[in-house]
């Protein structure tokens, strides 16, 4: 018994003298990297869905390596971003979504095109990118509820965002996505009243430019607001969808 | 204290009295031991053969290979069937990196250690054996290639901490070299293996055959694959550039055709012109182990190595004492690729007459009487006989009056369920018999399905037949309990592969031979299938009859998802995609049976996003090796 009184002692003496209380790590990361990416023709925000088929920064931070692994973090689906958590450093800055890339390579993979940005990030950073869209989609008029099937019309009209022919691919589809909630896109519909309109090959671009109109699939249930928006994709990379803002109708 | 004195004294004499205690443990089996007899060759091979990461019937895309779960049958990922447990688009969820550069470094071991040995064996022996290590590495790339574009090659042991950390962080190669390396891999495992070996490990012809497999890949990739992303080094490590296409798929079909005459297609019990024999053919092909057609095979063996096939995929009514069944249930899509039954212009199969109404037939399985026996091989239709049994799939009791035949249930592609006011069905296997006119009791829904709240059931309304042992007792339906021989590569595959390659060609207007070796191919396969034959090479005029000849041979053989993808169709294929089944129906006023294709009814939805062309690299080899750059868009 006062062995075993003696060897807890011991293990508790040794548990205890294992770790100092001597503060060893970094500081937490405290700096901010906030802003917007914008479309260059419009200057308005690039609209986007939430998570991992949205738009993301790429954050080489350069303080250590030269070829660091990137760090990721998602954009809004407004097009907007805030990071309060990154730590101090200079950072090669970059963004990922459905536009013209910003690094570009030729065949052999050499780079032709870099617009990433490096800069210190202290404090509050704030920086703005400019980008071309594959399309603009855009909402033509405001959406129409057919209280007879109760469905909701919508009209919208897509032209290709950047003047670079390398990236006219052809225009796969456009989607009407329904959701109760404010995140709408891709990511989040309900496809028992979302629509999609499916092109094949060049089909598609005879659409760009104009008006196109897309009804709601059944019958929406009423007394609630639904959460609208439209995208559209072309045949590049990882077919990431361009989209309108949301628009919102309430069913009576 | 005296103790003490003692003990040192005693310990140094111990100690003085060993010359040498830098020798290797006995009880750990040697270099000298394994390499210096066959046997020895034969036990390092056999566990690297077992580690061969072949998605076979112990191959789940959820957990990965050598599992004996296989609950999430791949085929459900694919469009080839429906299955309870796997109902959307699904990712491979396991990592396969680390499983596979273990095998990879015992390939590299036996190909540096061997040569100290040589001179035990006679130098054929030796050639072979280094061949067949360069096989098991190339078919090891072929798997991580595949999955994750360009990766490390490490074509030597590494060793740790004779290197430094910082030199063993290989970092990915281009995707080219890794198809190259494979390449040169099998091109020196088919120059220096022999002719034959024995059953289950690789001869010469066989690294001919995954040769002809992986040009395919690579030559599809070339030709279809977008995305791309490089290195800071110009490696490209995502893509292929599109000049190299031609190479490749001259190199599959210069590969495939290493094999003519060498095998053939399994017709031992076929004969022109019956059916039945024919379809009896086709199922014994996967049953016969000394089938000319067999290339690369893995054997099992109850109770030392099992699985559990049968087990999950029976029809309902032949379950097994586990409780699983009809875990694959083949799609009207697929269905619909092969032919012999009444048939819409669009390929869709025909249900209604010119008026609009449901076409009645006397019998259940009347409605396939004609079909393609391969089809028939492959798919257990609606009241189709399987272990002396007529296998019930029907959804329903169709009640209401048949005066002026009975006008569709659904409008055309309604996702909604059916109507209840008509339609007597059952919800599970315990079944309320329905009294039809003639007072003879019925039950609402086949012994096998379909049910309307239990999915373990033929839920597509058709029941996978391939694989599963024809005349395996019920009681013997048990998981791990199954040992069915799993056929990696067959004749069949090496002729599809040669048709694409050529047809592939044809296309790219490589010259006048190429399109009639892909048409005499296409009917060669068809021949022995049952199916109709194409009437001139002119008739091959559109890739999807060579890919979908592919897609009906080699269904449930677990190759299709990776032949979608190559193919770079599966997002085109998978877009917010329902498959469709085929519901049939007893009109008991009528006294006759009827068809629905529908969307599936239980809305599974399956969307496949483009990022997984190119999978995820697992993050924790990238915390391991940060040379390692992640595919994009993860």
């Amino acid at each position: 018994m006062k062995n075993s009184i003696y060897h807890t002692a011991l293990f508790i003496l040794l548990l205890a003298s294992a770790c100092t209380r001597e503060y060893d790590d970094y500081p937490e990361p405290s700096e901010t990297l906030a802003g917007n990416i914008l479309d260059a023709a419009s200057k308005k925000n690039v609209q986007s869905e939430a998570g991992d088929r949205g738009m993301r920064l790429v954050l080489e931070e350069l303080s250590w390596s030269d070829t660091p692994t990137p760090y990721y973090f998602f954009a809004m689906q407004d097009g907007t971003f805030r990071n309060t958590k990154i730590f101090k450093g200079n950072y090669r800055i970059s963004v990922e979504g459905p536009f013209v890339p910003l690094v570009q390579y030729d065949g052999s993979g050499n780079i032709t095109v870099d617009k990433r940005k490096t800069m210190d990030i202290a404090g509050t950073s704030n920086v703005d990118f400019e980008v071309e869209p594959f399309l603009n989609v855009e909402w033509v008029g405001e959406p129409v509820y057919n209280s007879t099937d109760q469905t909701v019309s919508i009209q919208v009209r897509f032209t290709r965002g950047t003047a670079n022919t390398g990236f006219h691919q052809n225009i796969t589809d456009v989607f009407l996505f329904v959701s109760p909630n404010t995140y709408v896109g891709n990511n989040n519909y309900d496809n028992k009243y979302s629509a999609q309109v499916n092109y094949n090959g060049t089909d598609g671009n005879a659409q760009l430019g104009q008006t196109i109109t897309i009804t709601t699939k059944d019958r929406l249930p009423g007394k609630r607001t639904w959460y609208l928006r439209v995208g559209a994709r072309v045949d590049y990379g990882l077919k990431y969808y361009n989209y309108t803002d949301i628009k919102p109708i309430i069913i009576p | 204290m005296k103790k003490i004195l003692q003990l040192s004294i005693a310990c140094m004499i111990g100690l003085a009295a060993c010359t040498d205690l830098d020798i290797p443990p006995m009880n750990v089996i040697q270099d000298k031991d394994v390499f210096t007899t066959e046997g020895g060759i034969k036990i390092y091979m056999a566990r690297c053969y077992s580690e061969l990461p072949f998605e076979d019937f112990r191959y789940s895309p959820t957990r990965g290979t050598n599992h004996f779960w296989i609950i999430n049958p791949t085929s459900a990922n694919t469009g080839e069937a429906l299955s309870r447990d796997l109902t959307s688009a699904t990712a491979e969820q396991f990592n396969f990196w680390e499983r596979a550069y273990p095998l990879i470094r015992e390939a590299n071991y036996f190909l540096q250690t061997l040569p100290e040995y040589a001179n035990n064996f006679p130098e054929a022996d030796v050639n072979h054996w280094l061949g067949e290590a360069r096989f098991v590495r190339a078919v090891t790339y072929m798997a991580l290639v595949k999955r994750y574009g360009g990766v490390p090659i490490v074509d030597k042991v590494l060793n740790y901490p004779e290197q430094s950390i910082e030199e063993l962080k290989t970092p990915r190669a281009s995707e080219e070299a890794v198809y190259d390396f494979i390449a040169a891999d099998l091109d020196f495992a088919y120059n220096n293996m022999k002719e034959t070996s024995e059953l289950g490990r690789a001869n010469k012809y066989a690294a001919a055959a995954f040769k002809s497999r992986a040009m395919l890949y690579a030559g599809s990739i070339a030709k279809y694959n977008q995305v791309q992303l490089f290195d800071g080094s110009q490696n490209r490590l995502c893509g292929i550039p599109a000049a190299k296409a031609n190479t490749y798929f001259k190199a599959a079909h210069d590969a495939a055709m290493l094999l003519e005459g060498k095998y053939s297609l399994y017709k031992k019990t076929w004969a022109a012109g019956d059916k039945e024999a024919q379809m009896q053919n086709y199922i014994n092909l996967f049953f016969d182990e000394s089938s000319p057609e067999n290339i690369l095979i893995k054997g099992y063996k109850y109770p030392e190595s099992v699985h559990g096939y049968d087990a999950y995929n029976v029809p309902r009514q032949l379950m097994g004492g586990n409780g699983y069944s009809s875990e694959v249930n083949p799609t009207l899509n697929l269905v619909e690729l092969f032919d012999g039954f009444p048939k819409n212009a669009d390929g869709t199969i025909m249900t209604l007459d010119a008026s609009g109404k449901y076409i009645l037939y006397d019998n259940l399985p009347d409605i396939f009487a004609n079909a393609e026996p391969r089809l028939r091989a492959t798919v257990i239709v609606p009241g189709d006989m399987f272990k002396n049994e007529s296998i019930e799939i029907w959804r329903g009791i169709y009640t209401s009056s048949v005066a002026g035949g009975i006008s569709r249930l659904l409008p055309e592609g309604s996702t909604a369920p059916y109507p209840s006011t008509n339609i007597v069905s059952s919800p599970n296997a315990q079944q309320t018999p329905y009294t039809l006119p003639n007072g003879d009791k019925m039950n609402p829904a086949g012994r096998s399905g379909v049910f309307t709240a239990d999915g373990t059931c033929a839920v597509s309304g058709f029941s996978v037949r391939k694989y599963l042992v024809p005349d395996k007792p019920t009681a013997e339906v048990l998981e791990n309990r199954a040992d069915q021989t799993w056929i990696e590569m067959r004749y069949a595959e090496v002729l599809l592969n040669r048709a694409e390659a050529a047809y592939e060609l044809h296309l790219a207007g490589q010259g006048g031979n190429y399109l009639q070796d892909a048409f005499t191919v296409i009917n060669e396969i068809r021949e022995r299938a049952g199916a109709g034959l194409l009437p001139s090479a002119a008739a091959l005029d559109d890739i999807t009859i060579v890919r979908n000849e592919r897609r009906k041979e080699l269904a449930f053989e677990n190759k299709i998802w990776w032949d979608l993808k190559r193919w770079r169709i599966l997002d085109k294929e998978q877009n917010g995609t329902v498959y469709r089944t085929l519901m049939p129906f007893y009109a008991a006023q009528a006294g006759k049976w009827f068809f629905d294709a529908r969307p599936d009814e239980r809305n599974a939805r399956y969307t496949f996003d483009t990022r997984w062309y190119y999978q995820e690299i697992p993050g924790g080899e990238i915390s391991k090796s940060q040379n390692l750059i992640q595919n994009p868009g993860y």
